[in-house]
């Protein structure tokens, strides 16, 4: 009797514990996926998921008063969900969101300006580069804070590009310059390996949409402006008869999905892998696995294929929902202190192979020291993105639909480029 | 009922009032008892039914509505007109001429069916003049050369939907069946495989779907190291449009069977024994006691599965989403998944919802005109 009393009372005071001190507890949402293992050691962890989950959890368990619960959920449906979220009015307290995404959420009134608070919890927009500035910036107002710049990058596998002769006097590995010397890329490394050119995902996530718009800003054109679609142009089509042409050679399979497209890599299958920035870290561990073909590989900028050299890239950044203030402030300052937690871990953030958009973090020897980072310096300069427009989900949804028309079924470049004219004027009608 | 006097329940009871009070009495604890279901089906299903088709008969943005509830104005039916019609279409003869012969044989079928006696007449000519107006008038509509669809992928979608019923309906009812017979015995092997055949139905969609990605895995997958093993190339189904609805057919019928089988198994029980042992000292063999006996017992039955399934397949979304994401080329886009991403990525919950309305009356005619078959018999 007397023990069950203990025991009792121990658990009382274990539940109450938590508001006994104070204690706030926010929600949070992300994506990248889950780290089960991540514990509150920042510098030890190795990918994405793992990286932020332990700032994060670094963040929940320092002696600050706030408790941070990150909620569960997917990386395909990320943004459904936060919007079933917003629509039964229960949004995380703070959540990742894409630069792309922050106009659609800012116009409709979900996304808190923060501008006027940042001082507050010290937070300086000035440390912020101007693509880290523009990627917060919706209609004059700042309504995130950024994380980092991604982009999509050219991984060369080294081995692969020796037995193909295909590496200058200085170690680096040749790029094409056109489409042509593309294809002569692919053939020779065909001929002299037997190897797949180039995988990436084409059937699954929306890559195969990013390697286009690159080559067609390359051409100085875009796919869409904020009123007009333009996918039925003649950039677009030399765009995507480019990427076909590696398929009909045989010297990539359009297939593969993410998962796929990496094991290949990963295997020695294919001598390039077009993916973004974050697998930077997570391919370098790999190569130390003694049981991984993959042994030496190089991180070019993407190749300019065409006129002007462009890359595909996005932002991540962090948003508070705009009720949270009035209805709840002392979550609303714990999800700001939080955001202003992790932007100070913007070196560590930057280790996954993100570009930082902190000028103090650039300015810093240990960020130039990352492994591969010299290699795709210039990237940060060719980053492009989509112009502003409220629909870029549905718009994207799109241009994978009918591009993978394209690679997997056969459809013909003009038809589909068409039907995705058609379909996308419909979205920007709306 | 009152007037043949006291039924022996209300006989025990005292006093002499007991036949009005004593029904009002009744009355009550009748809704007493149903209260909680009533007030719960009500609330949730009565209610956001005709939310939803309240939702549909506006230009609702998910998100705007939620901030600002005036965000929405009322269209009346443009979201309908939006959703089946288009503009400049035209009625062509040999527009989807196959298909539409083949919907008017059935109707031909179904009269002759009827004049030799072998259909009620109150079944036949219903089917008749829903099926010539379905084949012979609105399957020929289609959108002239200058013309188009207002929703240009709507129609795909529901014949995408259409065929996956088709395909995965017959396939788990027959199945189901033939393992029902199998396994109806009491032997230790049958309860066994009863157990391992239902033991799919309990896993979630998630799981389900990561099983089958799996084994339709090009590179990793068990049916492409199969291939590998007998010198074939490894087909790739999800990618291919031909096959991507057939792996997601498969999956499902994978998944379904287990529930089916049950409910034949039941089924089975209720068929006398003495009907199988009269047969068999009549000298009848397996496959007559089966064509005889069993089908003909088990008609309610299959009624029951049929129209179950129908209901709960036209709801196909988990796999669609998960395993090929309606890809390619839309060829396993389906109706569910269609309204979830209008609701949640496009955040038109108007035009969702009218989406929402639309399947239901589109299985609603389904369910009636399969029980309207199989209940004539």
């Amino acid at each position: 009797m007397k023990r069950t009393l203990t025991l009792l009372m121990a658990a009382l005071a274990l539940s109450l514990g938590a508001t006994a001190f104070g204690q706030t507890e926010i929600t949070l949402g992300r994506f990248f996926g889950a780290c089960e293992q991540a514990g509150t050691d920042i510098k030890s962890a190795v990918g994405e998921a793992c990286i932020i989950q332990s700032i994060i959890n670094a963040f929940s368990a320092a002696d600050n008063g706030i408790k941070v619960n990150t909620l569960p959920t997917d990386w395909g449906n990320y943004y459904d969900q936060l919007k079933a979220m917003f629509a039964a009015g229960n949004p995380p307290n703070i959540f990742v969101i894409h630069k792309h995404a922050i106009p659609e959420f800012a116009s409709l009134g979900a996304l808190a300006d923060l501008g006027p608070d940042l001082a507050q919890v010290g937070i300086d927009p000035n440390d912020w580069t101007a693509a880290g500035k523009a990627a917060v910036t919706y209609d004059g107002k700042i309504y995130a804070i950024p994380m980092d710049v991604h982009a999509n990058l050219w991984y060369v596998n080294m081995d692969i590009m020796k037995q193909a002769g295909l590496v200058n006097a200085d170690g680096t590995p040749m790029v094409p310059h056109s489409p042509e010397e593309l294809l002569q890329q692919a053939k020779i490394v065909k001929e002299k390996t037997g190897k797949d050119y180039l995988t990436a995902d084409f059937s699954q996530f929306p890559i195969g949409v990013r390697l286009v718009l690159s080559l067609v800003w390359q051409q100085n054109s875009e796919l869409f402006t904020s009123t007009k679609a333009n996918v039925d142009s003649p950039e677009a089509k030399k765009a995507v008869e480019t990427i076909v042409s590696l398929f009909k050679g045989g010297y990539a399979d359009p297939t593969l999905n993410y998962n796929d497209s990496m094991q290949s890599f990963i295997n020695g299958n294919a001598a390039i892998l077009v993916n973004g920035d974050w697998v930077v870290n997570s391919l370098d561990a790999q190569t130390k696995d003694p049981k991984v073909a993959l042994k030496h590989f190089y991180v070019d900028n993407f190749p300019t294929l065409f006129q002007t050299p462009a890359t595909w890239a996005d932002s991540h950044t962090w948003a508070i929902p705009s009720t949270l203030k009035k209805q709840n402030p002392d979550e609303y300052w714990a999800a700001l202190k939080l955001a202003k937690w992790i932007y100070d871990h913007d070196l560590d953030w930057a280790r996954t192979g993100h570009l930082s958009v902190s000028k103090s973090v650039i300015a810093n020897p240990a960020y130039a020291a990352l492994p591969h980072r010299q290699e795709y310096a210039n990237t940060v300069n060719i980053a492009r993105d989509v112009k502003q427009t409220t629909h870029y989900d549905a718009i994207q949804n799109v241009l994978n639909r009918q591009l993978q028309a394209i690679w997997l079924t056969d459809k013909p470049i003009d038809q589909a480029l068409k039907d995705a004219n058609q379909q996308v004027q419909d979205i920007l009608d709306q | 009922m009152d007037t043949t006097g006291p039924t022996p329940d209300r006989a025990v009871r005292p006093g002499g009032a007991r036949g009005r009070s004593g029904g009002l009495r009744d009355t009550l604890e009748g809704y007493a008892f149903a209260g909680p279901f009533l007030v719960a089906y009500g609330l949730f299903l009565i209610y956001p039914f005709f939310k939803g088709i309240w939702i549909s008969l506006h230009d609702w943005n998910l998100l705007a509505v939620a901030f600002n509830p005036a965000a929405k104005h009322f269209v009346g039916l443009k979201n309908y007109v939006h959703m089946v019609w288009g503009q400049h279409l035209v009625w062509g003869v040999d527009h989807l001429v196959w298909a539409r012969a083949i919907g008017l044989a059935a109707v031909v079928a179904a009269l002759a069916l009827a004049s030799r006696g072998r259909l009620p007449w109150r079944t036949a000519v219903p089917l008749a003049v829903v099926g010539v107006l379905l084949f012979g008038v609105a399957l020929g509509i289609h959108p002239a050369s200058d013309g188009r669809w207002y929703d240009r992928r709507f129609w795909h979608i529901v014949w995408n939907t259409l065929l996956f019923v088709l395909l995965t309906v017959p396939s788990v009812t027959v199945i189901a069946l033939g393992l029902a017979i199998a396994l109806n015995r009491q032997s230790r092997h049958a309860a066994a495989l009863r157990t391992a055949f239902f033991l799919s139905q309990v896993l979630s969609v998630t799981v389900v779907t990561l099983i089958w990605q799996l084994m339709f895995s090009p590179k990793q997958g068990i049916l492409a190291n199969l291939f590998r093993t007998l010198g074939l190339q490894p087909i790739e189904w999800i990618t291919n449009p031909q096959l991507a609805m057939p792996a997601i057919v498969i999956t499902t019928v994978w998944w379904s069977i287990g529930f089916a089988l049950i409910i034949f198994l039941a089924g089975l029980q209720e068929i006398p024994a003495e009907l199988y042992e009269a047969a068999r000292i009549d000298g009848a063999g397996g496959w007559r006691i089966v064509r005889n006996i069993t089908l003909p017992a088990l008609s309610r039955t299959t009624t029951l599965v049929v129209v179950l399934q129908i209901i709960l397949q036209f709801q196909v979304f988990g796999q669609s989403h998960l395993i090929t994401r309606g890809g390619p080329d839309d060829s396993t886009q389906v109706l569910v998944r269609y309204i979830y991403q209008t609701a949640f990525q496009n955040s038109r919950l108007g035009y969702a919802s009218a989406l929402s309305v639309f399947l239901f009356i589109f299985m609603l005619g389904f369910s009636l005109l399969q029980a309207r078959l199989q209940g004539s018999d």
